[in-house]
């Protein structure tokens, strides 16, 4: 009994990371339509740069999120202005995403040449602080873990919900042309949405950094699954990917303590060509012609 | 283009006879020019490459499909032809035959999804399809010795033409000229196919599927066709690279190859099928002849990558195009393809 609560408590930490992951590839597809490969990226230089903000800077960890926050945020910028702005008037619905391939290739062995393929030990002060109850322990940083999450899904909402922007971001993903004939700019939407997505990203990696092994690939094993959240909660949709994010961190807690880890992806991968076959709209659809 | 090849002026068709039997020269004179055991490895490498890239190419290029699983197809015909080989003695020839209809097998598999899915949706099935592959390739050990790898697999088996001596293929020349000739050979079908109502088929599919369709035109009949021989040529390269190498791992096929292997498509010019065969020969070549670069192979494919899709998304092929439109300005473009 007690393991089945631990492993709750872990797939919570573990899924509440993977929400801020696959939140922004959703908030990018709702405005765009496209995919971003190099959002795993984000990830790893959020993670990195956090890392060097305590070892290099002497900076505290809490600070340091902040840090991978506006590291991300200044790299969606760059990748919307360099990558996404110029190919959108293409209007080719692939060429995006495979120049976000080369993108995420490019960085992931650039980042192998500059910090070497060993791993970082990232530690966290929080992780040696252990609450226990009922038998189960949760550590400070997982705890921190969970609160942030919580909070920045929550102001997300009550960004998208209740100001102008947020609602306007909303309707360009709804209708980007009719959105545009009620005055809203949708290109400078687009940009907003790249930097809210990747600022959510790198803080998501200075949050996995002790809970990953750090190295240049660690983004990838978190991307392809947010890859799969995305899919299963219903691409865009961001209540679909809260849950599906959830469901995967428990999925992959349970599936760890119970096959091994070598199982993980084949257990959440599985279940994304199930959805796919079954119901390539994700858990919550959107109103949308051209996914499938 | 295409099935009109009856009615193309005839000197497009000796050009086309002129490029075949150019190929095959260099094909046979490649060996001889690069003696040593680096170059002819290279060369090999290549050639593999090609295969991967043009099979890759006939799926995304003309059937307009994202297929990230090329390096699943790859792995799946390099353990299918070695496990049939080593575990149950099975002739080489045999067990290619058997690889190359395994993977073209899944393939069709995940044409099943293609089926109902486009674009996004299959990128990330057919990524999804590739993690799937790589992941019980590494945690299968009783079948695959997982990250151990298999050990001493040996080259195919002597060739012993009547009156002739035997043609052994542990020299590299000799397998370079069974790959490079497996190769050619899988260009030409795929050329045959492209030039026929099939070709022409596909790109509709890729073009408008609704349109295609009101055209009479099965749109998922057609795929589970691309993606079947798409995939078989992936295979078939596999079966090759594992009696190159001699050692299989699943680390050779991780979705890192995926990527590789679309590099090469559209650095070449996807839509064409010349163009991925020179990228993937000067994907595979140039990191060799920046020596020093080691490390940053990847990083140069993926500026490669980045930088073709952002100012030539022809890539090699447009490029070719350009330049020959440019000195030779009466005749058509169209027709240098």
């Amino acid at each position: 009994m007690t393991i089945v609560l631990q492993q709750v408590i872990n797939g919570v930490v573990l899924g509440s990371l993977y929400v801020l992951v696959a939140l922004g590839l959703t908030l990018v597809y709702g405005v765009l339509v496209q995919i971003n490969f190099a959002h795993a990226d984000v990830v790893t230089l959020g993670a990195f740069s956090a890392y060097f903000f305590i070892h290099g800077a002497g900076g505290g960890y809490v600070a340091s999120i902040a840090v991978a926050f506006a590291v991300g945020a200044a790299l969606g910028w760059l990748m919307n202005a360099a990558i996404f702005a110029p190919l959108r008037e293409r209007g080719n619905e692939l060429l995006p995403l495979i120049a976000t391939i080369g993108v995420s290739v490019m960085l992931e062995n650039a980042m192998l040449a500059v910090f070497g393929p060993i791993p970082y030990a990232f530690d966290s002060p929080l992780s040696n602080d252990v609450i226990r109850f009922a038998g189960t322990f949760i550590t400070l940083q997982n705890v921190l873990i969970i609160a942030v999450s919580v909070a920045t899904i929550a102001l997300l909402y009550a960004f998208m919900k209740f100001t102008f922007l947020g609602k306007a971001l909303r309707a360009v993903s709804q209708d980007r042309e009719t959105a545009g004939l009620m005055g809203i700019d949708p290109d400078r939407l687009v940009m907003l949405t790249f930097v809210i997505a990747s600022a959510l990203a790198g803080m998501a990696g200075a949050m996995l950094g002790p809970v990953l092994v750090l190295t240049p690939f660690a983004g990838t094993s978190v991307i392809v699954k947010a890859f799969a959240i995305v899919i299963i909660g219903g691409f865009g949709n961001v209540e679909g990917t809260i849950l599906a994010g959830l469901m995967v961190g428990l999925i992959e807690s349970y599936t760890t303590q119970y096959l091994g880890p070598g199982m993980i992806d084949i257990v959440v991968f599985a279940l994304l060509l199930v959805m796919l076959a079954v119901r390539p709209t994700g858990l919550i659809a959107e109103k949308r012609e051209e996914n499938v | 283009m295409s099935s009109l090849d009856a009615a193309q002026p005839a000197r497009v068709l000796v050009t086309r006879r002129l490029a075949f039997l150019a190929a095959v020269v260099a094909i046979a004179l490649l060996p001889l020019v690069f003696t040593d055991t680096y170059w002819r490895t290279n060369l090999i490498v290549c050639a593999i490459n090609v295969m991967l890239a043009i099979g890759l190419d006939f799926v995304l290029g003309y059937a307009g499909q994202l297929n990230l699983g090329q390096s699943a197809f790859y792995g799946l015909g390099a353990y299918a032809s070695t496990l049939l080989i080593m575990r149950l003695g099975v002739p080489f020839w045999i067990a290619f035959a058997a690889a190359v209809a395994f993977a073209g097998a899944a393939g069709i598999v995940l044409s099943l999804f293609a089926m109902r899915l486009r674009g996004h949706y299959l990128a990330v099935a057919s990524l999804g399809f590739a993690v799937i592959t790589y992941q019980v390739l590494l945690n299968w050990i009783s079948l695959t010795q997982g990250p151990l790898g298999i050990y001493a697999i040996p080259p195919p088996p002597a060739l012993a033409l009547p009156g002739l001596p035997a043609i052994g293929f542990r020299n590299l020349a000799n397998l370079f000229y069974l790959v490079a000739g497996c190769a050619l050979l899988s260009y030409a079908l795929l050329d045959q196919l492209i030039r026929s109502p099939i070709g022409e088929a596909l790109t509709a599919i890729r073009e408008d599927e609704v349109s295609a369709a009101a055209l009479g035109i099965n749109g998922a009949a057609w795929k589970v066709f691309a993606f079947g021989v798409g995939s078989a040529v992936a295979g078939a390269a596999g079966c090759f690279y594992a009696a190159f190498v001699g050692t299989l791992v699943p680390d050779a096929f991780f979705i890192t190859e995926s990527f590789t292997i679309l590099a090469m498509v559209v650095v070449g010019g996807m839509g064409t099928l010349i163009g991925p065969v020179w990228g993937a020969i000067l994907l595979t070549l140039l990191p060799e002849v920046l020596r020093g670069i080691g490390d940053l192979r990847l990083v140069v494919y993926g500026a490669a990558l980045t930088l073709v899709v952002l100012f030539m998304p022809g890539g090699i092929a447009q490029a070719a195009r350009l330049v020959l439109a440019r000195l030779r300005p009466e005749r058509q473009p169209e027709l240098l393809r």
